[in-house]
């Protein structure tokens, strides 16, 4: 539980993608081709730079077509109120893909609690080792994708845990920048829909009238 | 860092002048930095009378009529060099009003205070938010706002959620808001949500009006950054309209 996310018990801005579908056990690389998203497995040999430094923690709506984040920068402050029941708890993090699967900075986000669970890991992982890599950020790899199985009789479903592995550290790459996006927050009082002013039809307090004048 | 403000002999913001800066920054201009005052239209005389029949009411537990007698002497003090062609439709309304809102709020009791000014801070900006709220019950910790309408909407009305969210955080967050919408016919109270965001929003607004006057210790200058939409009812009164020809020469 080392980024505080609880996936035991519960059921961008514009950079480009990768997916993890939890489901399969597989990572795609997402591009957009003539206004179509077009995917590309890169699971086998999946290696990349992860900014573990400036990973994003909060809420994720999936649900609402183009995703809304209310997210923080792991350390940096409280964590954001849950803005909505839409919204599940999830991650957002900045990798760079390695050469062989493009090369190109990307983000990947997911409230899917297999993946959470390998994240987590991960996360675990970077942390144990980064006060040795000064500066530095680890290079990734997908060793395996293990099969969780959850609920039972007509309940049951078998989701795939990625396991992660560091493999090496590099000095952050040039490209790889974190910039706060509209769509980070510093603080739990931003919150990512507008807020209500109240429709609620309220009656005087009880007694209120008994007080005289 | 000089104070724009001071600059601009602005003491302090309001909730009002945070409206008018987002509904008509170009009547902003006029009357904060330019100086120039537009005539108050007889609606808004229709709310402050009512507020005061009203007031009256829940202070003393006089009768409707005698309610209705001290809402009608204040909008005749309000109104009486008014040529607001709609004045008789506002001074008409103002007795339902004192009614209909007594009969909603007669229930809450005696008030412990009312027209209580509240004074609010926001990091960075060099003025305080001064506002007066209309009515509060410190026994219930209860503050409710009273607007008159000629239709009751259907929930609270942004601009009002912000008003109210500041007496709030100012009085204390253990009061419990609400907004009084009340016609010639009928009422609603509505709870506010949100308080939070809403003052939030009120110190955003506040930073932008910061901002905006800081670009130059000219009001002209400032003027020709904005245009007034004349057909709005920001610029209804003819001496308002004719400030902005002379303004804007349009």
């Amino acid at each position: 539980m080392g980024i505080g996310i609880n996936y035991e018990t519960n059921s961008a801005d514009f950079l480009p993608i990768i997916k993890y579908d939890a489901r399969a056990g597989r990572l795609t690389r997402v591009d957009r081709v003539n206004g179509e998203s077009i995917p590309t497995d890169i699971t086998s040999g999946f290696k990349a730079v992860f900014d573990l430094e400036n990973l994003e923690t909060g809420w994720i709506d999936f649900e609402s077509g183009a995703p809304q984040y209310v997210l923080t920068r792991l350390g940096s402050g409280p964590k954001p109120e849950k803005p909505g029941d839409k919204y599940r708890e999830g991650i957002r993090c900045l990798v760079k893909l390695g050469k062989d699967f493009g090369g190109d900075v990307r983000e990947i986000s997911s409230t899917a609690k297999a993946f959470l669970r390998g994240f987590d890991k991960l996360h675990d992982d970077y942390k144990a080792a980064s006060a040795e890599n000064p500066g530095k950020l680890p290079v990734v790899e997908l060793s395996r994708t293990a099969p969780h199985t959850t609920g039972e009789g007509a309940r049951k479903s078998t989701n795939y845990v990625p396991e992660f592995r560091i493999v090496s550290w590099v000095a952050r790459p040039g490209d790889l920048v974190y910039k706060e996006r509209g769509s980070s927050t510093r603080n739990a009082s931003t919150h990512a829909t507008p807020p209500s002013t109240g429709a609620t039809k309220v009656a005087a307090p009880a007694g209120g009238g008994d007080l005289g004048w | 860092m000089k104070n724009p403000f001071e600059i601009h002999n602005i003491q302090h913001l309001s909730p009002s002048t945070c409206n008018t800066f987002i509904g008509s920054p170009a009547t902003f201009v006029m009357e904060k930095l330019l100086k120039r005052r537009g005539q108050v239209g007889c609606a808004a005389f229709r709310g402050t009378a009512t507020e005061a029949g009203v007031v009256h009411g829940l202070l003393t537990g006089a009768t409707d009529d005698e309610c209705i007698k001290v809402a009608n002497e204040e909008f005749y003090k309000l109104s009486a060099l008014s040529q607001d062609p709609a004045k008789s439709k506002e001074q008409a309304a103002v007795p339902d009003m004192v009614r209909v809102a007594l009969a909603e709020l007669r229930g809450y009791g005696p008030p412990t205070s009312t027209q209580g000014k509240i004074e609010y801070r926001f990091d960075g900006l060099l003025v305080p938010f001064i506002g007066y709220y209309d009515v509060a019950w410190e026994n219930h910790k209860i503050i409710v706002d009273l607007k008159t309408t000629h239709a009751i909407p259907s929930k609270i009305k942004t601009n009002h959620a912000r008003q109210v969210a500041l007496y709030t955080a100012a009085k204390g967050k253990d009061f419990d808001p609400r907004i009084a919408y009340v016609s010639t016919k009928k009422s609603a109270v509505y709870r506010l949500e949100d308080v939070d965001q809403h003052v939030a929003a009120l110190g955003k607004i506040g930073l932008a009006i910061q901002k905006f006057i800081s670009m130059s210790d000219d009001p002209m200058e400032l003027a020709s950054l904005v245009v007034p939409d004349v057909d709005s009812f920001y610029f209804n009164d003819p001496l308002t309209r004719q400030a902005a020809f002379e303004i804007w020469g349009m």
